[in-house]
């Protein structure tokens, strides 16, 4: 979007403001604040800390190099396979994140009405103290049902620690981001074909990406793998995306389809497979379960290549010569299963098509195919789950035919919105997570943490949601704290640490610190309530003994050990492997023999014959061990058992109206890069793409400022008029629009796209649909 | 002593820009739209939706071209600008006057000035940050999710960057201003 206009032009503005300031911005004067605890000896000197970029959710390995105590420069690790060799603009950017100077730096408890911004500072214990005081309380008052508390996590190498607090804690309640992100296409190919899988871009012959953006929504190691190989250099691409985008740019193909229509377009891409016969025969006879019925199914319903033309915008032309194609390649070809999938009503649907479609040409479980690879075994680490009498079950269980162990995020606050609940939610812990921005429809969620008791938020920086918590505990940043070393299972599996690279600032604390603070306070008390009201815990207390039997309910156990000690503990059993974490970041078994330096950019990490592309020999992880065409047991939930088209899946956009969609760019993760100075530095704000005729028939120019306003809200955004986008549709990047103050450069900035979503959910999980919504603009 | 140049695999580039990230933190360039080292040229993509020419959306990642024969360093009035011992075109920021005779000069647009030193800043191959410390990548090649560039010594015919434009095909950028510029875009 950067305009190319020389600088020559500004040349005379860029000496006179030289002569006027010369202000230094950069980072090390605040830097400089930071309060480093240097040893004398080591001043002057640069030690190199191998970390794990925390900056979005891929966990890229990179090396931090520290002077005088202050984080200079973050450079990518060579070690991570999963990682290669390469650090995106996020990753160099978590400079600006630890030296942010809006950094939550102490812990702070509400000091006025919700929301109103005022907060007094609190010292540990006394926010300790505050949540064990509420809390008992709540149980007191709810008769110990753990359930009235919810918890919920964003992604990240620390939500278990966080979630063994949970765990201990009793509650049915954990909600996170899948959801709102990638549940339909998790299990609609994990149901399928039985996992998710890899998809092996290193070596696929044929790629249709649809919805998917790997040039900017970047995904390891997908992204390097594949775009060195797009453009008439080994893999052909074809992109189905209702935007032109830098992955479309980089396509041999690319379909501007009809937002929300992908189902039908897989649909009539099976159609011709099988009418044309060119499918893999041997494969579906093989690992095909009641293939004979989706056949049927899809040629009776007569879902042509001409049918989908007038549902997609596609032509039926594209349509056929994307399925022979597909099938030409195969098994070297691959329908991407994408990740943040949660668009339409039927995603679900639509992802087990793709999936179905995919196994067609035979590539699943093999080299240039979805692989499954393989993990590590690590040590595992006990807590204990006791077992509340009185805690009552999910509430939102029957919101979807299948709601997970993660919730339905939008039926669950909806739930309580609407005085749906069959028992009080009263308490919500929140870890790293920002409903006010990451869920549709931010009224109700402004609603829904005004109308608890206690909202606690453990976060790095002042987002929305913080500013609508009762007490706000701060976590240090990635680049302050060790975290569980974690496996990367896949073609090329690898176990990875985060290690601490300087030690925290202002007053913050890593997640297990601060849960082992809190268990402290809040364990006994808790077990007290607990005596008061569970039957089952008072007749083993007669039998045991308190004693005894508080062990079992005594949360600070999860927390007793340090980090570093639990990850010794993980690999202990490979030699070598906590001295390879410590000083790489990085381990897998003979590494020391694998891994090569190929060139000044490229690194072997297993030898060709030790990668893990075919795994399964030919046993799917499904019910039948085969690919599974007709999921006949969903029916009685309501769900389909074959992917299928429905007239209610058309959604008609009215004249003058639009159909809003929403994305990522890779110069921006979410709302918790939004204040990052150096993200900012490339893409100042978010613009509303508009189509370039329609903005002109409106009257509406680059730059000029526009209310996008929907069912539920309205956010005010600039306007950038391409042709990259169709007439009736509406684009702008997630993550912009914060309203907190405390946000010195994201507050206010740009648009804010979970203020317009509108709420409804799909039926499968209860995951968000997050594209379903029609939108009217207006220059302002 | 080497003569450093760099090869650019240009169709690898998907425009993220964590060169133009990197280079910043690397050598301190100061926030600001004006001020850069390098950067990523795009061109905005021809046709009307859904009709899209796909070809006509480019990425080129640029930065000095450190030329043998650099106008930037024959107009410098003061010899601020001066060729190191490894070809590397450098500005001596004690000389420079900020005349901008440079700046005007540079066929590449790849000079600017940078305001803590006031005078011209641009490119050096990450010179006094990585080469000096025994780094023997630049931060834009280090960093690149897709490996578009190799930076090394053209002096070497080992080095992976004698070897990458022996083997390939490439084109230079405006080789016809007489520039003999040092960076190679690979076909």
């Amino acid at each position: 979007m950067k305009a190319e206009i020389s600088r020559r032009r500004f040349l005379q503005g860029s000496v006179a403001l030289s002569i006027a300031g010369g202000v230094s911005m950069s980072p090390s004067a605040i830097m400089a604040s930071a309060s480093a605890s240097t040893k004398p000896e080591d001043i002057g000197k640069t030690k190199k800390v191998a970390t794990l970029c925390e900056m979005c959710v891929n966990k890229c390995a990179a090396f931090a190099y520290v002077k005088n105590g202050i984080v200079t420069k973050l450079d990518p690790n060579p070690y991570f396979p999963k990682s290669r060799n390469m650090l995106c603009p996020r990753g160099n950017s978590g400079l600006a994140a630890i030296y942010d100077v809006d950094r939550l730096k102490y812990p702070l408890i509400r000091d006025g009405e919700k929301g109103s911004g005022k907060f007094k500072r609190a010292t540990w214990d006394e926010a300790y103290s505050y949540i064990s005081e509420k809390l008992t309380k709540i149980l007191d008052e709810e008769k110990d049902n753990r359930s009235t508390v919810a918890f919920c996590a964003g992604e990240g190498m620390a939500e278990h620690t966080f979630k063994n607090f949970y765990t201990g804690f009793g509650s049915a309640h954990f909600l996170n981001h899948a959801s709102l992100c990638l549940a339909t296409t998790v299990s609609g190919y994990s149901l399928t074909i039985g996992g998710y899988g890899q998809a092996d871009l290193e070596n696929a012959d044929y790629v249709v990406m649809a919805g998917a953006n790997r040039a900017e929504a970047i995904v390891t190691p997908d992204s390097m793998d594949f775009f060195k190989r797009t453009t008439g250099r080994g893999a052909k691409l074809v992109v189905v995306d209702p935007r032109f985008t830098n992955t479309a740019a980089k396509s041999d193909k690319w379909l501007g389809i009809n937002v929300g229509t992908d189902l039908a377009f897989v649909l009539a891409l099976t159609y011709v497979v099988i009418k044309e016969d060119i499918y893999n025969k041997e494969f579906v006879e093989n690992h095909f379960n009641d293939f004979a019925t989706y056949k049927k199914h899809v040629l009776q319903n007569e879902y042509t290549p001409e049918w989908a033309e007038k549902i997609t915008g596609i032509k039926a032309e594209d349509i056929y010569q994307v399925a022979r194609d597909f099938m030409h390649h195969a098994p070297q070809s691959i329908y991407y299963q994408g990740r943040r999938t949660t668009w339409s009503k039927n995603d679900f649907q639509l992802r087990r098509a793709q999936a179905i479609f995919s196994a067609l040409g035979g590539g699943i479980d093999i080299k240039g195919g979805i692989c499954f690879g393989k993990s590590i075994a690590m040590e595992g680490h006990e807590v204990s789950a006791p077992i509340y009498d009185q805690a009552k079950s999910r509430i939102d269980a029957k919101e979807a035919a299948v709601v997970g162990g993660s919730g339905t995020w939008v039926g669950f606050r909806n739930m309580v919105l609407e005085g749906r609940n069959p028992y009080p939610i009263r308490a919500l812990f929140n870890y790293k997570h920002n409903p006010m921005a990451n869920m549709p429809n931010s009224a109700k969620t402004e609603a829904f943490l005004k109308k608890l008791d206690l909202v606690v938020t453990i976060d790095t920086m002042p987002s929305d949601t913080v500013m609508l918590s009762d007490v706000i505990l701060p976590e240090c940043t990635y680049l302050e704290r060790t975290d569980p070393a974690k496996v990367y299972g896949g073609i090329e599996p690898a176990i990875v640490q985060r290690n601490k690279v300087v030690e925290p600032m202002y007053e913050s604390k890593p997640v297990i610190e601060i849960m082992r603070g809190l268990s402290k306070k809040v364990s006994k008390p808790l077990f007290e309530i607990t005596k008061k009201y569970d039957e089952e815990v008072q007749d083993t207390i007669e039998e045991d003994g308190e004693e005894a039997t508080y062990e079992e309910f005594d949360l600070t156990k999860a927390f007793e050990e340090s980090q570093e000690d639990l990850n010794h503990h993980a690999v202990a059993k490979y030699a070598g492997a906590a001295e390879s974490l410590h000083a790489k970041g990085v381990f897998y078994p003979n590494m020391d023999k694998y891994f090569k330096k190929l060139n000044v950019n490229e690194y072997e990490y297993y030898p060709e014959s030790k990668k893990y592309y075919s795994v399964m020999n030919k046993k799917f992880k499904t019910p039948s061990g085969k690919i599974e065409c007709n999921l006949s047991s969903l029916t009685k939930r309501g769900i389909d058992a074959m992917p299928t088209w429905k007239k209610e899946y058309e959604i008609a956009v009215p004249d003058g109206q639009f159909r809003f969609i929403t994305g990522r760019h890779a110069q921006f993760t979410q709302s918790g890069s939004s204040n990052n100075k150096m993200l900012l530095d490339l893409v100042p704000t978010n613009y509303m793409w508009i189509n370039k005729r329609v903005a002109s028939r409106m009257g509406i120019k680059f730059g000029d400022e526009v209310e996008v306003a929907s069912k539920v809200g309205k956010t005010t955004i600039k306007a950038y008029p391409t042709e990259k986008i169709g007439l009736d549709t509406i684009f702008f990047i997630h993550g912009f629009g914060n309203k907190s103050q405390e946000l010195t450069l994201a507050s206010g900035n740009g648009g804010n796209d979970a203020n317009i979503i509108e709420d409804s959910i799909e039926p499968m999980h209860g995951a968000t649909c997050l594209h379903d919504t029609i939108v009217e603009i207006r220059k302002v | 002593m080497a003569r450093y140049g760099m090869a650019l695999d240009y169709k690898s580039c998907i425009n993220c820009r964590a060169c133009e990230s990197a280079c910043k933190a690397e050598n301190g360039v100061l926030p600001g739209r004006d001020n850069y080292r390098i950067w990523v040229g795009q061109k905005e993509a021809e046709g009307e939706f859904p009709n899209i020419s796909i070809a006509s959306m480019t990425y080129h990642p640029s930065q000095c071209q450190h030329c043998d024969n650099a106008p930037c360093q024959q107009v410098c009035p003061t010899n601020a600008t001066y060729y190191d011992d490894n070809g590397v075109v450098r500005v001596d920021i004690e000389k420079c006057i900020l005349c901008t005779y440079c700046i005007n000069a540079c066929p590449y647009d790849a000079r600017y000035v940078d305001d803590r030193t006031v005078t011209v800043d641009k490119c050096n191959f990450c010179s006094d940050t990585r080469l000096a410390n025994g780094e023997t990548t630049t931060a834009c090649q280090a960093t690149c999710p897709t490996k578009v560039r190799t930076f090394g010594d053209l002096d070497d015919p080992n080095s992976d960057i004698s070897q990458l434009i022996a083997k390939r095909e490439y084109k230079q950028v405006k080789e016809h201003l007489g520039t003999k510029p040092k960076l190679f875009y690979l076909l």
